[in-house]
């Protein structure tokens, strides 16, 4: 120790960083950095149980105790609880050390019971594997182990076994701290100190999956995983999560070839190693019953049966063929693909056919150009201590639950102030520093108001104490992020465009964050499946090699195809993993047009309302079955890996693509995925030099920044019609758990889906004299009335009606009328 | 042996019959006769041979689907899956249960690490391995056939050449080292154990190797399950 203890003054510049000594040596740590992490990053493991380097330190399981001297003497000190002080001699390998480590050990495993062979944490078990390197090999104790029921079900997803729980402290810190759901929490006192919920209230969080996966025992286990395969015969490839467009990376594990795990990957940019429910279980889809794995063809009698892959592509290519104009074929769908198949399919519909009625967003998205064009920021530039951001769009809870994490830590640890303008108040509760939540249809109005310095008076409902509050927010010299995304379903888009150019005006160095929810729809974007563009935002008249023809006159969107098949303008329509029988927010529109719709591909991986209507079914392989990559919300490209062999004849979309192009005399230049990941590289702006068979494996992958010529076209004029005293303006949007195709097919997320109820701020219920939890009449103009149950809610501003999307009982989507600026709808008790 | 040598054998033997002796397996041959030799070569002590499953007095499977033979067999011929036991109908003690169970035995190499491993003593090896099959679905054993029967005992299939007396020691007391691994290590005693009952403890390994050797495989058996202590 004395060589070490003259170096500073030896070495002329003062490096950054504190000095101690760790076993001898003379180390740095950062300022204010824990011991224990401090160790870490200096190659010495100090065993924990209760600290997480993502949570705050609370010192439950002294199994960091350390042998620390600040100059009064040696003592032992819990090393994630001490930060570094200067100085300061530290062994982790003293005979002290090992005693408290021995110690610490012997007095777990009292209670801890023996169960390792059954236990599904048995194999990866933090509690083990210190055991063995740290723990005294053998136990005085012979008594009685405590007992508890084995494992109690504390959620539809999660089993807790108190006997094997160590009271570290990690679960019930998670739900509080980071989920912000504290419904698990420590009842009673000393030896009988246990975990559990609270009477009557399950551990129905998002996000209880991350519990399991950081319960340093087996005393938190996951339904679905439950005895499923030992961790010995795991097998594991890292991949990016293409539930939701946070692009969350996770590890996927599997057992003889079917897919049983999905853990989270703590990934600096996006998730943090965080994992919504839906991310972790949505795995349960691929080999469900539902599953596709045939090619299918309508029969003379109108039965969709199995046939061989050249006759099904062949049908396919006189599907596309045989409609007399480029403009009569529709595309809907693509955001479940990846990028290399997005650009498969945007090369062999454009580049080969000219066909540009191509939407990957099903009617709830927002224009193309706003979404790419307006100047992007990061979520770590949006979390960045000291900013604003501004939620204009969905609560991200139920969308982005990732994101929600982020957002969510940013806003209590960080200083980050939120401005709520979503149609309804958000999980954010009360940490939203100005609430400005707009009637549907007035958040153009209010944006504009505020870029005006119009905050005097109320406006829309909305006070002038909140106007002022996030008027001088915005106006603050801090960094401003807005999220854009859509939160009315039953709401026009322009709205949020309108709210959007306002917000500009008044923040011009704002920066944009996306707030859509479809997979990989900013992927989708980017590789031109959506009307007006090529590959990387191109105008249709810019030239890319390779592509023999481009459309010449920009297509339609999702609701203008539907549009367009009711007028008989459609011959063909190809569904790439779209569901608009039930995804599509205007119910009567699709269901007319697939009725007049000639022939209808569906490539696709699982049956849902729409394929089990196609003349033709594609079967295409799924998330874990295929290599490529993922675009997230922020434009960044991590990679997607296969871990599974695709059921039956199951292939990847951009094989399908160009079996097609070869099937009607075209070729598309590649037949490996290097070769397509080659052509995008060369061919799309932004990703010139990007090697997509390395972006993203081993850091958190390059966002794409394509300095765009053009800037969106923003109009602030919506034309609202004015609100009428009977009716209540309906708010729609989207829970997590929804009737969607995936979730549909996971049997333990299949039935976590609500019922429909509508909700209404306290004051419009009274004045309708409803009871909340009581049932009521609802129509909207021109509809027939049907019961729905009504709760009030102070979250739904005054004169709005809420109506969740996509769930049991009441289907929303039936409410909508597509292109209409907002729905009127009356309740009457 | 030379060239020419080994056709000199085979004309030495032409009149014979058959050119090599072969072991019959207890079948008759061609006449209906069974031949009066046929009996097998006494085996060590610790022969492995084919597997068993055991149960445990009340019938209980002690296999608890845990994977740890799966996980050490050196040839992966062990297929385990868990599952939740049903409440109403438990399998075996305790969460969880093996509900697959195969072994392939065109694959395994009888080194025994399964019983090793195995936290419950519920695979155990009997020293039986006459047995020869001629398909592979008869060679992939399931579960129910590895299962002992209602009496304890290894059941026989039609192509395994049971002799009496030789499924009496199927039993976990086959297993090579003592439970802890350690050659003084004194057992605790053995759980229930259908056909077998309750027995006292290992000895020393040491010791139990110098007894065995004098002791007759089955009055050994019937010393231990008389007892019922």
């Amino acid at each position: 120790m004395t060589a070490t203890e003259n170096t500073e003054s030896e070495t002329p510049e003062v490096e950054p960083g504190i000095p101690f000594i760790l076993n001898g040596e003379e180390v740095r740590a950062n300022e204010g950095e824990l011991l224990i992490s401090a160790a870490e990053r200096h190659g010495v493991h100090i065993p924990h149980f209760c600290y997480h380097p993502r949570m705050s330190s609370v010192g439950m399981c002294r199994m960091c105790l350390v042998e620390v001297d600040s100059g009064r003497g040696p003592g032992l000190q819990p090393a994630c609880m001490q930060p570094v002080m200067p100085d300061m001699k530290v062994n982790t390998e003293s005979e002290p050390t090992t005693k408290a480590q021995d110690g610490v050990l012997e007095l777990l495993l009292i209670n801890h019971p023996l169960d390792c062979p059954v236990c599904d944490k048995g194999g990866e078990c933090p509690l083990q594997d210190n055991a063995y390197a740290f723990g005294p090999g053998e136990s005085r104790f012979v008594e009685e182990k405590r007992h508890y029921e084995k494992p109690i079900s504390i959620s539809e997803l999660v089993y807790l076994d108190r006997e094997r729980c160590i009271l570290c402290d990690r679960c019930t810190r998670f739900a509080d701290e980071v989920a912000g759901d504290p419904l698990i929490h420590f009842i009673d006192r000393g030896a009988q100190t246990q975990v559990n919920t609270f009477p009557e209230h399950e551990f129905s969080s998002y996000f209880s999956g991350n519990t399991v996966q950081i319960c340093p025992v087996g005393a938190l286990t996951a339904q679905p995983y439950r005895f499923a395969a030992r961790p010995w015969d795991l097998a594991e490839v890292e991949s990016t999560s293409m539930v939701d467009p946070t692009g969350a990376r996770v590890a996927l594990h599997s057992s003889q070839n079917r897919m049983v795990r999905i853990q989270g990957v703590d990934s600096d940019a996006t998730n943090w190693g965080w994992l919504s429910d839906k991310e972790r279980f949505i795995y349960e889809a691929t080999d469900s019953p539902q599953r596709l794995v045939e090619p299918m063809l309508r029969d003379g009698r109108g039965e969709q049966v199995q046939t061989r892959w050249n006759t099904a592509i062949k049908n396919t290519v006189d599907a596309l063929t045989g409609a007399s104009d480029p403009r009569r074929i529709g595309v809907i769908g693509g955001a479940r693909l990846t990028l290399e198949s997005q650009y498969a399919w945007a090369k062999l519909l454009k580049g080969l056919g000219a066909v540009d009625n191509i939407d990957a967003q099903i009617g709830d998205g927002l224009p193309a150009d706003l979404v790419m064009g307006l100047p992007k920021a990061t979520i770590d530039s949006a979390c960045a201590p000291g900013g604003v951001v501004v939620l204009l769009g969905a609560d991200p809870k139920e969308e982005l639950p990732t994101l929600y994490l982020r957002l969510r830590h940013a806003i209590q640890n960080d200083g980050v102030s939120l401005i709520e303008m979503s149609p309804r108040q958000t999980a954010f509760a009360d940490s939203v520093a100005a609430r400005l939540n707009p009637l549907p249809g007035a958040a153009g109005q209010i944006a504009g108001a505020l870029a005006d310095g119009m905050v005097g008076t109320s406006i829309g409902g909305i006070g002038s104490d909140q106007l002022t509050t996030a008027h001088a927010l915005l106006t603050s010299d801090r960094p401003v992020t807005v999220i854009v995304g859509r939160g009315n379903l039953a709401e026009s888009a322009d709205v949020v465009v309108s709210a959007v150019a306002a917000l500009k005006r008044l923040v011009p160095n704002a920066r944009f964050l996306s707030g859509l929810r479809r997979g990989n729809i900013h992927g989708a974007l980017e590789m031109g499946l959506t009307p007006g563009y090529l590959p990387g935002g191109q105008e249709l008249t810019a030239k890319i090699d390779g592509w023999e023809m481009a459309p010449q006159t920009k297509g339609l969107d999702t609701a203008g195809i539907l549009k367009a098949a009711v007028n008989g303008g459609l011959d063909t329509l190809v569904l790439l993993g779209a569901d608009p029988l039930r995804d599509f927010p205007d119910a009567a529109l699709a269901e007319a047009a697939f009725e007049r719709i000639g022939t209808i591909v569906a490539v696709d991986s699982l049956m849902n309302r729409s394929t089990q209507r196609a003349d033709v079914i594609l079967p295409a392989a799924m998330f874990g079955e295929v290599d490529g990559t993922f675009m997230n919300l922020e434009g960044r490209v991590s990679p997607v890996n296969a871990k599974v062999t695709a059921p039956g004849q199951a292939r990847p979309d951009w094989m399908i693509a160009a079996e097609v192009a070869q099937a009607a005399g075209g070729d598309l230049g590649f037949s490996r995925l290097e070769e397509l990941q080659a052509e995008i590289s060369a061919t799309v702006p932004g990703f010139k030099g990007i090697d997509l068979a390395t972006a993203g494996v081993a850091e958190d992958g390059p966002v794409i920044s394509t300095a765009r010529a053009w800037e969106p076209t923003l109009t602030e004029t919506a034309p609202i019609p004015p609100a009428d005293d009977y009716g209540l303006r309906l708010v729609v949007d989207r829970k997590l758990w929804d009737n969607g195709t995936m979730i549909n097919a996971s049997a333990s997320l299949g039935n976590l889906v609500d019922d429909a109820v509508l909700t209404l701020s306290p004051a419009d219920l009274d004045r309708l004299g409803g009871t909340s939890g009581e049932e009521v009449q609802m129509s909207i103009a021109g509809g027939s009335s049907q019961g729905i149950v009504a709760m009030a809610d102070a979250r739904i501003p005054a004169g709005a009606a809420h109506v969740p999307f996509g769930v049991k009982g009441v289907q929303a989507q039936e409410l909508i009328t597509a292109g209409d600026p907002v729905i009127e709808v009356r309740v009457q008790a | 042996m030379g060239y020419f040598e080994g056709f000199a054998v085979t004309l030495a033997k032409w009149g014979e019959g058959v050119t090599t002796k072969e072991y019959r397996g207890g079948r008759k041959n061609k006449k209906g006769e069974i031949s009066v030799k046929d009996e097998k070569a006494p085996k060590p002590e610790r022969a492995h041979g084919r597997h068993v499953l055991n149960r445990y007095e009340d019938g209980m499977e002690k296999c608890i689907g845990c994977e740890l033979c799966a996980g050490v067999c050196p040839a992966n011929c062990i297929y385990v899956r868990g599952k939740d036991n049903p409440v109403d109908d438990p399998k075996s003690p305790g969460e969880r249960y093996g509900y697959v169970y195969e072994i392939n035995y065109l694959r395994c190499i009888h080194c025994d690490l399964c019983v090793e491993a195995c936290p419950t003593q519920a695979i155990t090896e009997s020293k039986l391995f006459e047995f020869s099959f001629t398909n592979r679905s008869d060679a992939i054993y399931t579960k129910d056939e590895l299962l002992v029967g209602d009496d304890g005992m290894p059941q026989k299939m039609p192509w395994e050449d049971w002799r009496p007396g030789e499924d009496l020691k199927t039993s976990g007391w086959m297993r090579a080292t003592s439970p802890s691994g350690k050659a003084e290590y004194l057992g605790k005693g053995w759980s229930g154990e259908l056909g077998y009952g309750v027995r006292a403890g290992d000895l020393p390994q040491d010791e139990k190797d110098a007894s065995v050797r004098d002791v007759d495989p089955v009055d050994d058996h019937e010393d231990h399950d008389g007892g019922h202590h």
